[in-house]
């Protein structure tokens, strides 16, 4: 609900004629994007964004209420310097810390608590619960950015809010850099004598990624052999893998993403029954990484790149 | 005066065939069902090894140390945690269909499932990881919960008119780092009038469903929890080692001793409750141990194991249409037989899908109801 | 001794009496028939006999209280028929009639082939020895009662409290039953006290009768003393007629205008 204040009308009508003649400007020199770091605030709006799903969102200027219920949307929109026109996130959103955390969810979305927030823009990562059509008839534009199978569709995502929030040469520059740290672990990690393999745990009962996961993606980028892959057939995304298999598959590298939810660390590890023969395991190839960096398809993916490559490094060294 | 005559002859044939007994062919089939299903559970897994392997690690023979350590430290204590958890389900089913005289009892009927799942997920939630005295907080809250929730139980049985004390709040939430009360304050607090069977059944329903749904939101607020609560709730006991065995042991013990002793008193208990009183069996006591020990058992299997459906409801009712309904047959057919049937279902949990696993809830579900239709139909059994 | 006293007992249910301050003797080995208009009161002196519920005043047996005694004690003095015994499916008659021997076993005790010859003659003298391995639940009504007969007997206890036995029975059975019981009484010297709704019958088998309205005990005696056409119209509030057989007790004939 807009409270109406005397004169803002005048003002809105005044901005209102600035962008849409600047829209039509800039859309007439062919909307290319500008090569200057920053974009200028009523640059290429209205936008029309076509997100993963298909749908076509239009976003009539450039929105200065964004809503995130996306925890990895949120740190796009942050990393990209779009962090002051959010105005609400999630509560699963907890990075970076100054992100206004709200109640809100992204699991089970209530459209009143949304709409209290007059939002401009909601981002969401999945369309549960009606929530589309609820933000919709708030004639508020939605975009639902899922998650993202693979660096790439990471990429595409943040362009796309980029342009939606009026960031978009941040977002190219975030990109850029991105693409760019990639390339560097993955020239970082020589091709090794042997493939070294690796298992990423989801939790302590032994959940873990193949290949086809945005996780899985990262490691088949660094030349690691997944085992979970074997289970693929069973379960193609997110396997439940039997220990016995584990550990008679001897991974040379084992990342922890149960850090936070289940306390998980090198001794744990070792305490298990019949781990401690794994070669990762007795050569302290145990990494900890935080649940929520190995679980979201953000920026932050790079850190958990960095760190991984590092211990590939590390392992090559010890293998040569 | 009833004069006894103590005749010479022996007891006729056909008054002894009636006389209930387990006979020894149906125990040296349970026997060899649970022997086969261990040999089977030891010999199958993800990982191939073979007879003469396994036997010579038994025996202490010369083995590749890899197999060795995956045979001692998972497979072994994996099957040893199964015979634990499928026998006392079994028995603590085949209790609680006794002392309620409710063919549909499971170990679970009490809401010490509903407990133990939040207690369990309420640990997961907040605080994973942790321990108390050695013992992970994830079993200790779940028998913790499982325990104690039963003990809230209370009715009271006015003659003519049931009448039911409303069961206490739940006061306490689950406080981290204290040490588990559970045993004390389990068998400490004294179920008064455990004289209403139907007013306890429903008792137990009430509270089961009050925990499910604190469970349940608990769970909706930690969704990055969601999946370790909900393959917990489906049971596994993937995570199972020699620690898990040595935790239960003395609780299953216990449990299943107490049950076994109690089968004739469980035969007795069929009788309506005026007339087994009337024979000077004191039925609140008998209703109150068996239910503790059941419990007890099963908040323990729980805790280690999750909440594996079917085997306390499916093992008692086949013995029951295959041998007999007498609980001295019941009872223990029932922890040979269940003992049996869960080593074979985690068998297959970790075989069909090798290497990834089904959680074993979706086997025994699986195996158990097809099996039990058959010979539901096959010996046109009596009313249930 | 087998004897039995009641003296100053009242039941009441949730503050509502039910037994008023009834005195009552029943002589060692006698048949005393409980009678009374529904509601009188009659099920919960057998129970409370039995001690299935709690009372005030004194109940004796031979002389003991019932409340000193424990539960077995009491399952050793008295035998409960009730009035509709549970027949679990799929148990056989002779398990049936083992639980009989439950007072006299340990509380984890198990039976003994004594326990086992017991059971074996009282099946026998009830005839049920070829039924002794089929379930209850492939009996006849008649077949059942006598297994209930047969399981009180195999408590030994000397005294037989009967909660109607002649309900849903035909007269032919009526008749069996009940002379089956007054041949047992008569043999194992026991103590019966029936509640009896059936008056003629009341009559032609116990020795006494005591009529019950409204918790108290309005009349007691012998059958031609308790059953009179001004009694029983006055408490029953029914038409009758008695009339007395010669020989063959007292009969109670309602009558219709």
């Amino acid at each position: 609900m807009r409270t109406h204040q005397p004169g803002a009308s005048a003002k809105l009508a005044v901005r209102f004629g600035v962008v849409a003649f600047l829209s039509v400007f800039f859309a007439a020199s062919c909307g290319g994007a500008p090569t200057s770091a920053t974009s200028t605030p009523a640059s290429r709006f209205p936008v029309s964004i076509t997100a993963p799903g298909g749908a076509t969102v239009t976003i009539p200027r450039r929105p200065q209420r964004v809503v995130s219920l996306s925890p990895s949307a949120t740190e796009m929109l942050f990393a990209m310097g779009a962090g002051p026109q959010v105005v609400a996130v999630d509560d699963q959103s907890n990075y970076p810390a100054t992100a206004p955390k709200t109640q809100l969810s992204g699991f089970t979305p209530n459209i009143e608590a949304i709409a209290a927030f007059t939002p401009d823009l909601v981002v969401a990562a999945e369309d549960t619960a009606g929530l589309v059509h609820g933000v919709q008839a708030l004639n508020v534009p939605i975009l639902i950015e899922p998650a993202a199978k693979n660096l790439d569709d990471t990429y595409v995502q943040i362009k796309q809010l980029g342009a939606a929030t009026g960031h978009a040469a941040d977002a190219d520059s975030l990109v850029a850099s991105m693409r760019s740290q990639v390339g560097s672990f993955v020239a970082s990690v020589a091709k090794p004598a042997r493939q070294l393999r690796v298992y990423h745990e989801l939790d302590n009962t032994y959940y873990s990624v193949t290949s086809a996961t945005f996780i899985g993606q990262v490691y088949k980028l660094l030349g690691l052999t997944n085992i979970a892959d074997a289970a693929a057939g069973a379960a193609p995304d997110y396997p439940q893998l039997s220990p016995e298999y584990i550990v008679a598959s001897n991974p040379d590298l084992i990342v922890l993403a149960d850090t936070k939810c289940c306390q998980q660390d090198l001794s744990s590890v070792a305490a298990r029954p019949g781990w401690r023969v794994i070669v990762a395991v007795k050569s302290g190839q145990v990494v900890p990484v935080d649940d929520d960096v190995a679980s979201r398809w953000g920026p932050r993916i790079i850190e958990f790149m960095r760190v991984v490559a590092l211990h590939v490094q590390q392992l090559e060294k010890q293998a040569a | 005066m009833l004069s006894v005559q103590v005749g010479a002859a022996a007891v006729p044939p056909a008054v002894l065939a009636g006389m209930p007994r387990l006979r020894w062919g149906w125990a040296g089939a349970g026997l060899l069902a649970l022997a086969a299903s261990c040999g089977v559970g030891v010999l199958v897994g993800p990982v191939h090894i073979g007879v003469g392997t396994v036997v010579q690690t038994l025996v202490g023979g010369a083995v590749d140390p890899g197999q060795a350590n995956i045979l001692w430290s998972l497979r072994f204590p994996r099957v040893v945690l199964g015979v634990l958890v499928g026998g006392t389900l079994a028995i603590a089913g085949a209790a609680y269909q006794g002392v309620f005289r409710n063919p549909l009892a499971d170990p679970y009927l009490l809401g010490a499932a509903a407990g133990a799942n939040l207690g369990a997920t309420l640990a997961i939630a907040f605080a994973p990881g942790t321990s108390v005295l050695g013992v992970n907080v994830v079993p200790l809250a779940a028998f913790v919960e499982g325990c104690r929730q039963d003990r809230q139980r209370s009715g009271r049985h006015h003659r003519g008119a049931e009448t039911l004390q409303a069961p206490e709040r739940d006061q306490r939430a689950f406080r981290p780092g204290k040490p588990a009360v559970s045993g004390a304050y389990a068998l400490g607090r004294s179920v008064t009038g455990l004289r209403s069977a139907t007013g306890l059944i429903l008792a137990g329903v009430a509270i089961a469903a009050f925990f499910n749904s604190i469970q349940s939101y608990v769970q909706q607020t930690q969704t990055s929890s969601i999946r370790q609560v909900y393959s917990w709730i489906l049971g596994r006991l993937v995570t199972a080692g020699w620690d898990d065995v040595l935790l239960i042991l003395p609780y299953v013990l216990l449990s299943v001793v107490a049950i076994y002793l109690h089968r004739r008193l469980l035969d007795a208990l069929t009788l309506g409750e005026d007339e087994v009183t009337s024979l000077g069996i004191p039925v609140r006591r008998v209703r109150l141990i068996v239910v503790v020990a059941a419990t007890l058992g099963t908040a323990a299997v729980v805790a280690v194991g999750g909440t594996i459906a079917f085997v306390g409801i499916i093992v008692p009712h086949t013995i029951r249409l295959l041998v007999g309904r007498s609980y001295r047959v019941v009872i223990p057919l029932s922890v040979l037989f269940g003992a049996a049937f869960l080593v074979l279902a985690d068998a297959a949990a970790r075989t069909v899908v090798a290497p990834a696993e089904l959680p074993i809830g979706v086997i025994t579900a699986f195996l158990g109801a097809p099996f039990f239709i058959a010979v539901m139909r096959s010996t046109r059994a009596a009313a249930l | 001794m087998s004897d039995i006293v009641l003296a100053g007992v009242s039941v009441a249910y949730d503050g509502e009496p039910v037994v008023r301050d009834l005195d009552l003797t029943v002589a060692s080995g006698e048949w005393l028939a409980l009678i009374g208009p529904n509601g009188a009161g009659k099920t919960t002196i057998l129970r409370a006999i039995a001690r299935l519920v709690s009372f005030r005043g004194e109940i004796r047996i031979g002389g003991r209280a019932v409340t000193e005694l424990s539960s077995r004690d009491v399952a050793r003095k008295v035998a409960v028929l009730v009035q509709e015994p549970q027949m679990p499916a799929g148990m056989t008659v002779a398990q049936y009639v083992l639980l009989g021997r439950a007072p006299h076993l340990g509380y984890l005790g198990k039976e003994s082939s004594r326990d086992r010859r017991i059971v074996r003659d009282v099946v026998r003298r009830l005839a049920l020895e070829e039924l002794a391995s089929r379930p209850l639940d492939r009996l006849s009504g008649g077949e059942r009662q006598r297994a209930a007969i047969a399981r009180a007997l195999a408590q030994q206890a000397p005294v037989l409290l009967i909660d109607e036995p002649t309900s849903s029975l035909d007269v032919g059975r009526q008749q069996s039953v009940l002379e089956l019981i007054d041949q047992l009484r008569k043999e194992q010297e026991l103590t019966v006290i029936a509640a009896m709704h059936e008056l003629t019958l009341a009559g032609q088998y116990a020795d006494r009768l005591a009529l019950l309205v409204g918790g108290r005990l309005a009349a007691i005696g012998s059958a031609a003393e308790v059953l009179t056409e001004p009694a029983i119209a006055e408490h029953y509030r029914a038409q009758v007629k008695v009339i007395q057989m010669n020989g063959s007790g007292t009969a109670v004939v309602p009558v219709r205008n």
